[in-house]
C-alpha cells in the first residue's frame, strides 16, 4: 500500500463503527458467545446490540445459530470466514494508515 | 472497552467474566481439602487408599462443574466458547509440568544412588521441601493466572508461599497446610459466587424477547 491518505477509504466502514469493533473484537477472540454474554460483556442494551448484530448478519460477517442447550432455545453468535478475514484486514489496514500517518 | 487494548487482553478479560463466578475457585479448594484430608488420614489410619479419592475426583469434578456452570453462570452472564488456541495454551502448561514433575522425580532418584554433589542436591531438597514446594505451587499458580488472567490465582500462589514458608519453620503435619489453603480457597469461591449471584440476576421477559428477534 503506498503512503497515501487516500488509504483511509479502505478502511471498512462496516466494522470502524465504535460498537460494531467492539463486537467484531469480542468474538473474533473467542470461538463464539451467546446473546447474553455479549450483552453482559459489552454493556449494550438489547436493543442496540440487536440492530448492530442484525447489520453484520447482512454483510455476512456474522453467523446466528440458533440450538438448544438443556432444552432451552440459545441463540450463538459467531463470526463466519468472511469477518475473521474482514475483521484482520481492518486491523492491517488501520496500521498501514497510521504507520504512513506518522511518516 | 473504552481503553487501548489488545486482543491477549480481551481474550483475557473474557476468561475473567467466564470464571468469576467462583465456581472454579469452590472445586480447586475441595480439590486440595481432599488432598490434606488425605495426607492426615494416612498419617492416623494408614489408610493409603484414601489417595483414590483425589485423584479420581478431576474425573468426578469436570461433568459436575460442567452442570452447575450450566444451571448457575450461562442463564446469568450467557454462555461463551473459547477457541482451542487457549485450551492448546493450558495444555501446553499441564503437559510441561507434568514433564518438569518427571524430571524432578528423575534427578531425585539419580541422586538416591550418587554421591557427591547428587546426594548434597537430593539432602537439600529433602531438608528444604517446604519452601520448595511452596516456591513450585505459587510458580504454578501465577503461570496459570498469567495465561488465564484471574489475578486471584497470583493470591492463592502467594498465600501457598507463605503458608509453606512458615511450615518449614512449624512443626505441624503437612496436611493440615493443605486443609488451610483448600478452605481458604473455597470460602473465597463461595463469597465470589454470591457476589456473582446478586450482581447478575436473572434476565427478564425483555431481553429473552430482543434475543428471540434476532
Amino acid at each position: 500500500m503506498s503512503k497515501n491518505p487516500s488509504n483511509l477509504k479502505n478502511i471498512d466502514r462496516l466494522i470502524h463503527e465504535p460498537t460494531r469493533l467492539m463486537i467484531m473484537t469480542q468474538l473474533y477472540v473467542v470461538e463464539s458467545a451467546d446473546f447474553l454474554f455479549l450483552q453482559h460483556q459489552l454493556k449494550m442494551t438489547p436493543g442496540n446490540l440487536s440492530s448492530h448484530l442484525s447489520k453484520l448478519e447482512e454483510a455476512g460477517y456474522v453467523e446466528i445459530v440458533k440450538e438448544f442447550i438443556e432444552r432451552k432455545p440459545h441463540t450463538a453468535l459467531e463470526l463466519t470466514k468472511k469477518g475473521r478475514k474482514a475483521f484482520r484486514e481492518y486491523q492491517q489496514n488501520l496500521k498501514q494508515v497510521f504507520g504512513d500517518l506518522q511518516k | 472497552m473504552n481503553k487501548r487494548m489488545s486482543l491477549k487482553e480481551v481474550e483475557k478479560r473474557t476468561y475473567m467474566s467466564y470464571h468469576q463466578d467462583g465456581l472454579l475457585d469452590i472445586f480447586v479448594g475441595v480439590y486440595v481439602l481432599l488432598f490434606g484430608l488425605g495426607i492426615l488420614l494416612m498419617t492416623v489410619t494408614d489408610f493409603s487408599t484414601w489417595f483414590v479419592i483425589p485423584a479420581i475426583f478431576p474425573a468426578v469434578m469436570v461433568p459436575i462443574w460442567v452442570s452447575v456452570k450450566k444451571r448457575i453462570t450461562m442463564p446469568r452472564i450467557g454462555y461463551v466458547k473459547f477457541g482451542s488456541r487457549g485450551a492448546n495454551k493450558l495444555m501446553a502448561i499441564f503437559i510441561g509440568l507434568m514433564v518438569a514433575g518427571l524430571g524432578v522425580f528423575m534427578v531425585f532418584t539419580f541422586a538416591s544412588r550418587s554421591q557427591g554433589w547428587a546426594l548434597t542436591l537430593r539432602n537439600l531438597i529433602i531438608s528444604n521441601g517446604m519452601i520448595i514446594i511452596g516456591i513450585g505451587a505459587a510458580a504454578i499458580s501465577s503461570l496459570f493466572a498469567y495465561t488465564m488472567g484471574l489475578n486471584r490465582l497470583y493470591v492463592y500462589g502467594l498465600l501457598t508461599l507463605a503458608l509453606f514458608f512458615a511450615g518449614h519453620f512449624i512443626t505441624i503435619p503437612f496436611g493440615y497446610f493443605l486443609l488451610t489453603i483448600g478452605l481458604v480457597i473455597i470460602i473465597n469461591g463461595f463469597v465470589l459466587l454470591m457476589q456473582f449471584i446478586r450482581k447478575y440476576p436473572l434476565p427478564q421477559g425483555d431481553e429473552a424477547n430482543v434475543e428471540k428477534s434476532l
